[in-house]
């Protein structure tokens, strides 16, 4: 008889088909920081999960799994990461359940998982496998009503997970002793074309049906698929079925008598369930022995097994016992670290806040300065370009002036070149050096912006001097100053009234036997400054027809006299009045009246 | 006795010209003329010339470096030049006579006249030292050469206190209190001394920023022998400007 009915465990209920190709080499290239994450982070978390599920498969002793889990579980919460917080407390749930053994602990994680896909419904098809899952603890805790629901309900929703749902279905009820049932839900499995493109399960297939037959006392059954799950597992070296289809191979092998077989197959099970620390398998291949020994007579071992068997048995039971217990420290730790979870969220949250805040600030800050700072360029440039402006209008009077000289210049060469052709050295001689006088004069104040009015009378004088000297009985000059203008202390632009004086020189006067009249004068009445010159020439309708350039000097001085009003927002004015019957012409300049001291 | 006159000078027509204008005096005068420093200066000891029209650029040297290498004696020493402005104001600093180019006729007679009446020799030593002193590159304290009472007085240009305009005359005080009368206009003393501190500040008045204590925004300024003078409106904003500037080096 029988001591024990063990029906090993499809294994792994949600690793099937998910062995990805994606092997990742190792935990360094899923590093996270948890103060730098990104949207695109949760591209990491996922691949984070995917690893440890493979890692689990791979090897489920892998402890170190369990810290990379939660890590990611925090990152996930830190991100807002449903699915990624979804799957991480999925696979702490895997974690529990297989490396540490602990179905409490899973459950909640489990449970976690459970929540997440019911508060977000575009995730509600992940929650077949955990459910899967859960069915599988309440399987192993042997509450089969339960587990029973759960997996009925997953073959119904999940396509997906139909195989493995039917597959756990027969399982519970070859645990409740409901052999058709449980065959006839295996056979339906076996009707899946993915199952025997999935070597792990097709074992573990084989496995539960050889111990349901063993259950029938159909032995033919029970060894062919004994057998089968044997080859496979062997042939693959599937070590996580190992144990169960060893120990449920034992059992067929038990049932038709072949001892040894039996023995060695129970003694490989135990063996490799101790080292997967499986106290479930090992008190199966303990009662599997219990009952080879007493078979072959060998008491004493057989009462050893025995032992073992109970002991592992107890020690299962007091596990059910501790259930509540655990299950109340297990809510408790997990409401601390939801509370710790939910202090950090929040402490990132309000990270986040002043983060923000003192971005703001700072952005504020910056753009007062760049206001200021604009503010500041902005009136430097409209400094600059005042200075620019004055410059302009600096050089304009400057370039007028020297545009001044070379057109006198030429006219007092002239002047010299009339005594050589005349073979008067003496008055060439003369003549030249009050040019040079001359010229000196005009150096020197046209380089300047004002000269007292002193200084242009000297200058004016002296070249009605040399003209007149040049032309004696052409033309006479006088030159009147107002007795209340102090011409030290007037202060006049240099040389303004030269070109008029030239004009009337050089054309007013080409009627040779009459002698020409310059009058100037200079008069001051209030704040301003009246300067004439007066001829009784031809005027300028006539005076226009014999020179051509006669327009040259005054249109210099118009020029000067606009840029001096724009820039010292003077209103000096130019009038040239023609005398009635051409009995000659009148320019009169009026000026600000401007004193040094 | 025949006055033995110099002329060095590199340009032939500008001799030309001095020699031109001196036919009327040919019979008082022995004419020596020479186009370089080294043919003036060899010819110089043998005849100790009485009156010297001195070119201030002659080839690539200048008038000054002969002056400086000869004995000086008495004798009576007028420039000729064409446009060189700081050698103006040395001329004027040291009361030496100059013509400038084209020399003028009338121009010419006059500082002929005053070098035969021996007018204008005289202290011609340390004339030339103000001359020199004015040319020179190495900042020494400058003098400045005073016609007075048929003479020369010499002063320290920053012993000058204020210049004070008397129609065309005027007079300048000294730190010490003297009082010198020259018959030029304040306008040409401001152009020679505001290259030195000094700045007009008024139609009347030429000050020396130095001596100046006190400036009272409403217009007035006080030496330091308590004088208190009046500054023009019109020159209130340069003033303080001036005075910022000469304050600040």
């Amino acid at each position: 008889m029988l001591m024990n009915f063990c029906i090993s465990l499809i294994f792994l209920f949600y690793f099937d088909g998910l062995i990805q190709e994606n092997l990742l080499t190792g935990f360094d290239s899923l590093d996270l920081n948890p103060t730098h994450l990104s949207i695109q982070d949760s591209v990491i978390i996922d691949q984070r999960n995917d690893f440890i599920k493979q890692r689990l498969f791979e090897n489920p002793q892998d402890s170190s799994l369990l810290e990379f889990a939660q890590e990611t579980l925090v990152f996930s919460h830190l991100l807002n990461y449903a699915k990624g917080a979804l799957m991480s407390n999925d696979r702490l749930g895997l974690i529990y359940q297989y490396t540490f053994s602990n179905p409490f602990k899973a459950l909640d994680s489990y449970f976690q998982a459970l929540s997440i896909a019911e508060e977000n419904p575009e995730l509600s098809d992940l929650q077949w496998g955990i459910k899967g899952n859960v069915g599988l603890i309440y399987y192993e805790q042997e509450e089969y009503g339960k587990s029973l629901k759960l997996f009925q309900e997953v073959a119904a929703n999940s396509r997906e997970s139909e195989l493995t749902a039917l597959l756990n279905i027969g399982n519970i009820y070859g645990a409740i002793h409901q052999n058709d049932s449980a065959i006839y839900y295996f056979e339906k499995a076996l009707l899946f074309q993915e199952l025997h493109s999935n070597p792990v399960q097709l074992a573990n297939l084989y496995s539960n049906l050889s111990l349901i037959y063993v259950q029938e006392q159909d032995s033919v059954n029970a060894l062919d698929m004994a057998q089968r799950s044997l080859n496979l597992v062997d042939s693959l070296d599937i070590n996580f079925v190992k144990p169960t289809a060893f120990a449920n191979a034992a059992m067929a092998y038990l049932l038709i008598g072949a001892l040894d077989q039996s023995e060695e197959l129970a003694i490989r099970s135990l063996k490799i369930s101790q080292q997967q620390g499986n106290i479930f398998v090992q008190k199966v291949a303990w009662g599997t022995l219990s009952d080879i020994y007493a078979a072959k007579g060998n008491y004493k071992q057989g009462l050893q097994a025995f032992q073992e068997f109970s002991l592992l048995k107890d020690s299962l039971n007091n596990q059910n016992r501790r259930v509540e217990i655990n299950r109340r420290q297990m809510a408790f730790d997990f409401e601390k670290e939801h509370d710790q979870a939910m202090a950090e969220i929040e402490r990132q949250k309000l990270q986040r806040i002043y983060t923000l805040g003192i971005a703001v600030l700072v952005g504020l800050i910056l753009m007062a300065i760049g206001y200021i700072y604009k503010k500041r360029r902005d009136t430097r440039t409209e400094i600059s370009e005042a200075k620019s402006r004055v410059l302009i209008f600096e050089t304009e009077l400057k370039l007028l002036r020297t545009q001044m000289n070379p057109h006198f210049i030429f006219n007092s060469l002239n002047s010299i070149g009339d005594y050589i052709l005349k073979y008067d050295p003496e008055s060439a001689q003369d003549y030249l050096s009050k040019f040079g006088k001359l010229m000196r004069m005009l150096l020197e104040n046209s380089s300047k912006d004002e000269i007292s009015l002193q200084e242009d009378l000297e200058f004016l004088d002296l070249y009605l001097q040399i003209e007149s000297r040049r032309q004696p009985y052409k033309f006479s000059y006088s030159i009147e100053v107002d007795d209340k203008l102090d011409v030290t202390n007037v202060l006049v632009p240099p040389m303004l009234l030269q070109p008029f004086v030239e004009n009337c020189i050089w054309h007013a006067f080409p009627e040779k036997n009459k002698m020409g009249k310059i009058e100037i004068s200079f008069k001051m009445e209030e704040d301003t400054l009246h300067c004439a010159i007066e001829d009784n020439g031809v005027g300028r309708s006539r005076g226009q027809v014999s020179g051509t350039h006669q327009s040259m000097g005054s249109a210099i001085t118009e020029s000067r006299l606009r840029i001096l009003n724009q820039r010292l927002g003077w209103d000096g004015k130019l009038q040239i009045i023609d005398k009635p019957f051409n009995s000659g012409t009148q320019v009169e300049i009026s000026l600000p009246l401007i004193l040094a001291f | 006795m025949k006055r033995i006159i110099f002329i060095v000078e590199d340009e032939q027509h500008c001799t030309d010209r001095i020699v031109e204008f001196l036919k009327p005096y040919q019979s008082k005068i022995d004419l020596y003329w020479f186009d370089s420093v080294e043919r003036a200066k060899k010819e110089w000891e043998n005849r100790s010339p009485d009156i010297v029209f001195l070119d201030v650029r002659i080839g690539d040297r200048t008038g000054f470096e002969l002056l400086a290498e000869i004995s000086l004696t008495d004798f009576c020493l007028i420039f000729t030049t064409s446009f060189e402005q700081y050698a103006l104001d040395a001329f004027r600093f040291s009361a030496l006579d100059y013509l400038l180019k084209p020399i003028d006729r009338e121009e010419f007679e006059k500082a002929l006249n005053r070098a035969f009446e021996k007018l204008d020799h005289q202290q011609l030593k340390e004339r030339l030292g103000v001359l020199l002193g004015h040319l020179s590159q190495v900042p020494s304290s400058k003098k400045i050469s005073l016609p007075f009472q048929g003479g020369f007085i010499f002063l320290d240009i920053q012993d000058v206190l204020r210049c004070e305009a008397d129609s065309n005359y005027t007079h300048l005080f000294t730190v010490e209190g003297k009082k010198y009368t020259v018959s030029k206009t304040l306008k040409y003393y401001e152009l020679l001394l505001q290259d030195f501190g000094f700045f007009r500040i008024h139609n009347s008045h030429l000050i020396n920023l130095r001596y100046v204590n006190e400036y009272s925004k409403t217009g007035y300024v006080t030496l330091s022998t308590q004088l208190i003078l009046e500054v023009s409106s019109r020159r209130k904003e340069a003033f303080s400007k001036a005075m910022g500037l000469f304050l600040n080096g």
